[in-house]
């Protein structure tokens, strides 16, 4: 049986602006791009009656979440010409103003990965087992939904 | 037999079992309704299952050492 080359995407803590810019500029060598499309999550500090979010502590079922973004990603792939995609996902405590999630993809033109990182980012946010608890200044929390 | 349970986010606060154990045959609506029977708190929540890590669809027979996962709605990203 073919062993299926699943990626892991999770990252223990934020994504640094110097892992985005190196992930960037890795790509130089790839001479047919033209087009590159990123999105960046960053942790809001929503006020939930009252009380301000200051974090947001990630958890995954890892090896589900895994499998589902596999699925997506062939799917991604079979539906638009991209060059390549790449998909980071915070677990562990994110502070207000830091990056949580990074989708990045490339095309030789901009119409595929731009139209590709959109759809990424819309599927991931509703198929793959990973929750957010909202942590508040006072430390209380509360488990946030996507919509 | 004995079905393995995980439970993630705020279902992890509510619902404190890891395993159950039964005589009866027993599928994934059945476990549903034992559970939320164990914990009420349950039925306000929409929640998912995972059989052996893939997201169920539809009703499914479980077996002894299957392992279920609960989870509440998805928050990622």
């Amino acid at each position: 049986m073919k062993e299926k080359n699943i990626k892991n995407i999770f990252v223990d803590g934020p994504i640094s602006p110097a892992f985005i810019g190196g992930s960037i500029a890795k790509h130089s060598a790839k001479k047919e791009i033209g087009g590159h499309s990123i999105f960046l999550g960053q942790v809001r500090a929503d006020e939930i009656d009252g009380k301000r979010v200051s974090a947001i502590d990630y958890t995954a079922y890892q090896e589900t979440a895994l499998e589902q973004m596999h699925a997506i990603r062939a799917e991604i792939f079979e539906k638009y010409n991209l060059t390549c995609m790449h998909v980071y996902q915070s677990l562990g405590t994110i502070k207000t103003g830091e990056i949580c999630l990074f989708v990045f993809t490339s095309s030789a033109h901009r119409k595929p990965a731009i139209m590709a990182c959109e759809e990424i980012v819309e599927r991931l946010k509703a198929e793959l087992p990973v929750w957010g608890r909202e942590i508040f200044e006072d430390g209380t929390h509360h488990w946030k939904e996507n919509i | 037999m004995e079905i393995n349970i995980l439970s993630f986010g705020k279902i992890a606060e509510i619902m404190t079992i890891t395993s159950l154990k039964t005589d009866e045959p027993m599928d994934t609506d059945g476990l549903k309704l034992q559970l939320e029977e164990s914990y009420p708190a349950l039925k306000t929540i929409k929640y998912k299952l995972a059989l052996n890590k893939q997201i169920v669809q539809q009703n499914r027979k479980l077996l002894s050492g299957d392992v279920v996962a609960i989870m509440p709605p998805f928050s990622g990203g």
